[in-house]
């Protein structure tokens, strides 16, 4: 099993507050990979971190064994990791074709293209298709972003960080704010992602069902640092897990 | 060598009066996140309130500069309460037309209540004369005007360091909701932070008025070396913008005195360097 | 298809417009042509971009006192503009370095700095620029490719025609633009600056990209005052100049491609309206920006469009 991506020494301060301290971290390509945590663990700062959309105070970054610490997101998009956030980060006022199209444009390096349209843009085009398809949006695609449901927004997040066609993709929260039926529907597209591409999949998650059905490895963060990491049934066994979640069913 | 330290004492004067309208737009924006540009309008204001009390009605000059301070706190009041209140969680792109919509119907007021001409007033007697500085005649009101100026520097930093309505406005900026959670009630702090600010800019404008022409655009002239300051001095920090204020200030009494022409052009070299070099601003964070 | 037919009308119009309007109509229609230029350069910066910039005046400048000093010491057309305009864009790119980096709130102070910076060049500057009293007696030079062809352009009707010519062709590469993947690109940084960082974009890049065309476009507009009133002054570069094509895309409509055209002609409209009752013309464009701003976020062009764009 290949490495994917991996820390060293990974910190991150606020002030005097280590959100993420001293992280040394090795992830393997292709294991669907939970991180879980109590609130102010640094899950979302480790992800952060790891997309480039924070960078770290201390330590190293290597992404299938190059470095990548200090590099901006774009840079990082391009060596073929992506995102998607927690609070809802979409195009609003641009179409769901658009949302899905920039990416793709951008993969394909034809931002710069000035003159001709985007029409004639056959095979972004093509592309953006099937991958509104991909995400079940295939009906919305003229609408504004903005006007989606709340549901089908975080379908569309989800379409525009598989998009850039990554290797690796980080998911934060992804059904965060979802009534049960939107999860349903979003933990399903979560599954279908992951078997049907070849991308490797990061979450961060507080809903302990979707954590342990979908994940092929756990890490568990508490206080900035990794408490644990293995296997769904190592992770539920583990005695001092169990303990941070105060006795909660997991 | 005493041709530089008088241009000194010059370029302090000149920089109480960029401190004052700096200030209230710093303020505001660390505050309630809105970037005044109509601030300057508010600074051109208190000075023709003061010059109406004071050059044309005759009142006592320390009455005639509070009346305009207040006048312009209710100018300031109505411009918050009814129009940038409503826009405070939309794109900052709508605040800054606003209030530059602002500055354009102020511009025009002045000249249809005033006339378009520009006013110079007279000098309180107890401050006319001057005073030898370095054998040169230094203005005693310029004097007035630098300790007028540290005095006020003092007053703001003892009001939001050390009341409880500064501490108020101090938690207010840096986490608005949490403040409004503990029952601060943060629409009426904000106006009076607003009329505050303006108040400021209007100080800077009445003191101005026995020695400086009273004329319409004397706020857009000034306002531009307020942001300037802003930036130098990072926007929302007051301390920052009393330094930012002291550098423009001297740099452009001795931009005038070696670079005649490009004394403009020699503070915004200063703003692009700082800018480059640390982009929050020097006490930015 | 309506619109392509109303587009074609107007063209024809305008193409027409010198059998029968009179010499001061065609420079009125001259003006709101660059005006038009000037907005739609605008707008790709804030309606399409998301940055407000309030120094735009600035690089009409560039492009109205280059092309003034080009045609003053070689009087030819085609060389006076395309200086003008060749310069405003190296203005644009060089300041644009400076401003792009910052936030939204910083740009806009950035642009009104640096834009007010080159009017005081233009005041003070008197060896190059003339002073306030400007550069005058400018040519309207002949349009002419050496050895290929001449044409007077004395005649006001003549100097119409190559404004009117050279603002199709702008608004129909404005057009290309915004519906090519650039155009795509740069709405995705005003939607949304961090998404677009993480779908790959270099947002720094294409800001800088919009900035320097909207300087082109500026240097355009300007370029092309010279010729029309052979004198340039300081005032070309003043904020208050740069808030015209903010109005004009205010009134016409910012997220649309023809809302600074509209506005354009709109905005002269009311100025003519206005100005025969009252001499106090800044107020009233400033009642209308606070009104447009609290209550009318969609411009006129918005009443036409089926989605209207309220924010």
């Amino acid at each position: 099993m290949k490495e994917i991506i991996r820390t060293e020494s990974l910190a991150k301060y606020f002030g005097k507050m280590a959100a993420v301290h001293e992280v040394t971290l090795t992830l393997q390509e292709g294991l669907f990979t939970s991180v879980i945590g109590p609130n102010g663990a640094g899950k979302t700062t480790l992800i952060n971190l790891l997309s480039g959309y924070l960078l770290p105070d201390r330590g190293k970054i290597l992404f299938q064994g190059n470095e990548i610490t200090r590099l901006g997101p774009d840079r990082r998009v391009r060596m073929g990791i992506s995102r998607s956030f927690q609070v809802m980060n979409i195009f609003p006022r641009m179409t769901v074709f658009q949302n899905i199209l920039l990416p793709v444009l951008s993969r394909l390096n034809k931002t710069s293209s000035a003159f001709s349209s985007l029409l004639s843009q056959k095979e972004a085009v093509g592309e953006a298709e099937k991958i509104l398809g991909e995400v079940w949006l295939k009906d919305e695609k003229d609408f504004p972003a903005g006007e989606l449901s709340h549901g089908d927004q975080r379908l569309l997040e989800l379409g525009i960080a598989v998009a850039s066609n990554p290797r690796l993709c980080f998911l934060d929260e992804p059904s965060s704010g979802m009534n049960p039926i939107e999860r349903i529907k979003v933990l399903e597209l979560v599954k279908k992602l992951a078997a049907e591409r070849k991308t490797t999949f990061i979450i961060v998650e507080h809903d302990m069902d979707i954590v342990f059905s979908l994940s092929d490895w756990i890490v568990v963060m508490n206080r900035g640092e990794v408490l644990a990491e293995g296997r769904p049934a190592e992770i539920r066994a583990n005695r001092e897990v169990r303990e941070i979640y105060l006795g909660e069913e997991i | 060598m005493e041709t530089l330290a008088f241009q000194g004492l010059i370029g302090l004067s000149v920089a109480m009066y960029l401190w004052l309208l700096a200030s209230g737009l710093t303020i505001v924006f660390g505050v309630l996140g809105v970037l005044n540009f109509a601030h300057g309008s508010l600074f051109m204001l208190g000075a023709y309130f003061a010059f109406t009390f004071y050059g044309l009605w005759g009142v006592n000059f320390w009455l005639a500069i509070a009346l305009s301070l207040l006048s312009v706190a209710v100018v300031g009041y109505l411009m918050e309460r009814f129009f940038l209140r409503h826009i405070y969680n939309q794109d900052h792109a709508y605040q800054l037309l606003l209030t530059f919509g602002f500055i354009l119907i102020f511009d025009d007021a002045v000249k249809m209540i005033w006339g378009g001409v520009a006013k110079i007033p007279a000098m309180p007697s107890f401050f006319e004369g001057t005073v030898s500085v370095v054998g040169r005649p230094f203005p005693v009101y310029n004097l007035f005007i630098i300790g007028a100026g540290l005095f006020v520097a003092v007053l703001v930093w003892l009001l939001f360091e050390k009341t409880w309505w500064g501490k108020m406005v101090r938690a207010s900026a840096s986490d608005r909701e949490m403040a409004g959670a503990i029952g601060i009630n943060i629409p009426t702090l904000f106006t009076g932070v607003f009329a505050f600010g303006a108040m400021l800019a209007a100080l800077g404008g009445a003191l101005g008025t026995p020695v400086r022409v009273v004329a319409p655009g004397i706020g857009a002239a000034m306002i531009i070396q307020a942001f300037i300051i802003t930036v130098i001095g990072g926007l929302g920090n007051l301390k920052g913008a009393f330094v930012g204020a002291l550098i423009v200030g001297t740099l452009s009494a001795y931009g005038v005195l070696l670079f005649p022409v490009f004394e403009l052009f020699l503070i915004f070299l200063i703003m692009a360097v700082v800018l480059m070099i640390k982009p929050q601003g020097l006490f930015g964070g | 298809m309506k619109t392509r037919l109303a587009i074609l009308f107007l063209i024809i119009f305008l193409a027409v417009l010198p059998a029968f309007a009179g010499k001061y109509l065609l420079y009125v229609t001259i003006h709101i042509l660059l005006l038009s230029i000037f907005s739609l350069g605008f707008n790709l910066l804030f309606g399409y971009t998301g940055l407000l910039s309030f120094g735009q005046a600035g690089f009409y400048a560039v492009g109205a006192y280059g092309c003034a000093k080009i045609l003053l010491v070689y009087p030819s057309l085609l060389v006076g503009i395309l200086g003008g305009v060749a310069l405003a864009g190296v203005a644009s790119l060089v300041l644009g370095v400076l401003c792009i980096r910052h936030t939204r709130i910083y740009f806009s102070m950035l642009t009104l700095s640096f834009g007010m910076m080159i009017f005081s060049l233009a005041w003070k500057w008197r060896d190059m620029t003339g002073g306030d009293d400007g550069l005058v007696g400018i040519p309207r030079a002949p349009l002419e490719v050496p050895g290929v062809f001449k044409i007077n352009m004395a005649a006001m009707e003549s100097y119409y025609y190559v404004v009117l010519g050279l603002s199709l062709l702008a608004i129909y590469l404005f057009q290309r633009i915004i519906r090519s993947p650039l155009g795509l690109t740069l709405q995705g940084i005003r939607d949304s600056e961090t998404r677009a960082a993480c779908v790959g974009v270099s947002v720094r890049k294409y800001r800088l990209l919009s900035f320097t065309i909207a300087g082109l476009y500026a240097g355009l507009a300007g370029a092309l005052l010279p010729p029309l009133e052979s004198t340039v002054t300081p005032p070309v570069a003043h904020w208050s100049h740069s808030a015209e094509p903010v109005l004009a895309t205010l009134l016409g409509g910012i997220y649309t491609f023809a809302g600074p055209i509209v506005g354009s002609v709109l905005f002269y409209l009311l100025k003519d309206i206005i100005v025969r009752f009252t001499e106090y013309w800044l107020i009233c464009l400033g009642v209308i920006v606070v009104v447009l701003v609290m209550g009318f976020r969609g411009g006129v062009v918005s009443i036409f469009l089926k989605e209207g764009s309220r924010r």
